[in-house]
């Protein structure tokens, strides 16, 4: 399919907004937290993006946005960027697990360096820092403890 | 008979890095088995936002030993699409030329790292002896062996110097010819195939599902090349398909992947070729790179390893104000309790070698 009709098609999903293309092969889009669940399935289901690469959490001081990329496993190498916008106090939002598996990983690292808490995910833990690790290190209010020993 | 839990890792010689496999074994039957990274976490991305654009390069070259040249190409690429440079032609031939000499490296150097693995010692010097002619030719533009820095925002930082032609048809003519030794070592070996012959097996389509890319789903027979399909570079211009091989229709085993990878190789050599024959003369590097970048942008590439995608976002500082790296192991890794599961202790050797596991870039 190609984008500008890709796009066009995503665009009537309830919840989604700024509907544009990136390049040739590249969609991108918005939609709202609450709607996502939905057009994620839709996204699986009746628009064959079998792949998530990568779920990347941004931190932007006024509130965190996740931005998915999705794609389709195929010679056309079609992608979707999917932007989501979460409030400061309850970034929340439904994981996407049991569509891609591939996405478990990128959602507890989502958790463990930014602490977004994604809500149905089999086992929500920290991935790369250790259990017990305090804060979530690559938001920008993050302070670093700086830790003097004496020798 | 109990079930108990095995620790492999972090100090164990199947892990080529340091991690932890924690297995639950019934009897020598694997039932369950849980991956625990970040021995090796350095936090690059945070340490990328409090460093200029272009001083990154330094760091995305020690994302992976193995394979720094398409990670530092991969950022490279990533920041010219966010400030909106376009390389000179001949920077992106040679770009193609140096990205395939270290995807044949980088495959060397697995191939040495899993015959040991197999108990083939002798396999891990034959690897290591060939890679160091890649690594000779590598040398010959950037000055480095193993952490490069050659591939620059807006081109290449210099030039390839007359000969290297020559040079590189003479290492790729031995390579051949051990290549076909190799094939008639280990293709025809007992002991090697029944080490890898139906174990790790997994589908085509559960394979896409958990996210794994790269040499390790084309080995399933899928044939899903990034150069092709995000055609960055020099590739659009070279004439080439996929390889891909499977073990059975759309089953990817150890074998398969060891195939792949052999198979990648002979590729590797023909887009090194075509690229050295169809290389324009002119500059290597863009007239001006700027320092300042707003937006954001993502490029992926076709890694060693599988699909390496960056993320940047720029707040119109010299620095990037988020760096989100998505490196293939760390997708695969995630996957590989559904392929161990039902295989015994002494195959974790073969089956997580099989998929050329760097540590480096999992943990980032």
């Amino acid at each position: 399919m190609e984008t500008g009709k890709l796009i066009q098609q995503l665009g009537k999903h309830k919840g989604t907004s700024n509907s544009s293309a990136l390049r040739s092969n590249v969609g991108c889009i918005s939609v709202t937290p609450e709607a996502s669940s939905a057009f994620f399935t839709a996204l699986k289901e009746d628009f064959a993006f079998d792949h998530c690469s990568l779920i990347s959490a941004v931190d932007n001081q006024s509130g965190f946005e996740l931005v998915y990329h999705f794609s389709i496993v195929g010679e056309s190498g079609q992608m979707l960027e999917v932007h989501v916008d979460l409030p400061r106090d309850t970034p929340t939002i439904d994981s996407i697990t049991h569509l891609w598996g591939g996405a478990d990983w990128h959602e507890r690292e989502a958790y463990d360096l930014m602490g977004i808490y994604f809500i149905g995910h089999p086992d929500l833990k920290r991935v790369l820092l250790p259990d017990g690790f305090a804060g979530h290190p690559l938001r920008k209010d993050y302070v670093y403890e700086i830790h003097e020993e004496e020798w | 008979m109990a079930e108990m839990w095995i620790h492999m890792g972090p100090q164990h010689p199947m892990t080529h890095g340091l991690w932890n496999l924690r297995i639950k074994v019934d009897g020598e039957t694997i039932t369950d088995a849980v991956p625990e990274l970040g021995y090796l976490h350095r936090s690059v991305e945070k340490i990328g936002e409090r460093r200029k654009y272009f001083m990154n390069t330094t760091l995305t070259d020690r994302l992976c030993y193995a394979s720094a040249m398409t990670w530092t190409h991969c950022y490279c690429l990533t920041v010219e699409e966010l400030m909106g440079v376009e390389t000179p032609q001949r920077a992106k031939y040679i770009r193609t030329i140096v990205l395939e000499l270290q995807r044949i490296a980088s495959h060397l150097m697995w191939l040495g790292a899993y015959l040991p693995d197999l108990g083939l010692i002798t396999g891990f010097l034959y690897g290591m002896r060939d890679r160091e002619m890649f690594l000779n030719l590598l040398e010959i533009p950037s000055g480095g062996r193993l952490l490069y820095n050659y591939v620059r925002i807006g081109g290449v930082k210099r030039d390839l110097p007359p000969g290297f032609a020559a040079k590189a048809e003479r290492v790729m003519q031995t390579l051949e010819q051990r290549l076909k030794e190799y094939e008639d070592l280990y293709d025809n070996s007992k002991i090697f195939r029944m080490r890898t012959d139906d174990v790790g097996c997994y589908s085509a389509s559960d394979a896409i599902n958990w996210g794994i890319t790269g040499p390790n789903l084309r080995s399933a027979g899928v044939a899903f090349d990034l150069r092709q399909a995000d055609s960055y570079d020099a590739y659009p211009e070279l004439d080439f398909t996929p390889v891909t091989t499977s073990a059975s229709d759309g089953i990817s085993d150890c074998f398969s992947r060891y195939r792949q990878r052999i198979d990648e190789m002979y590729q590797s050599m023909d887009l090194i070729r075509q690229a050295l024959a169809k290389m324009p003369e002119g500059e290597v590097m863009a007239d001006s790179v700027p320092v300042r970048a707003s937006g954001e942008a993502f490029r992926r590439t076709e890694d060693s390893r599988g699909e390496a995608l960056m993320y940047l976002v720029g707040d119109g500082t010299d620095r990037p104000y988020r760096w989100k790296i998505r490196s293939p192991m760390f997708t695969t890794v995630s996957a590989s309790p559904h392929f161990l599961k039902g295989y015994k202790v002494a195959d974790v050797p073969a089956i997580m070698g099989s998929i050329d596991m760097c540590i480096g870039e999992t943990d980032k």
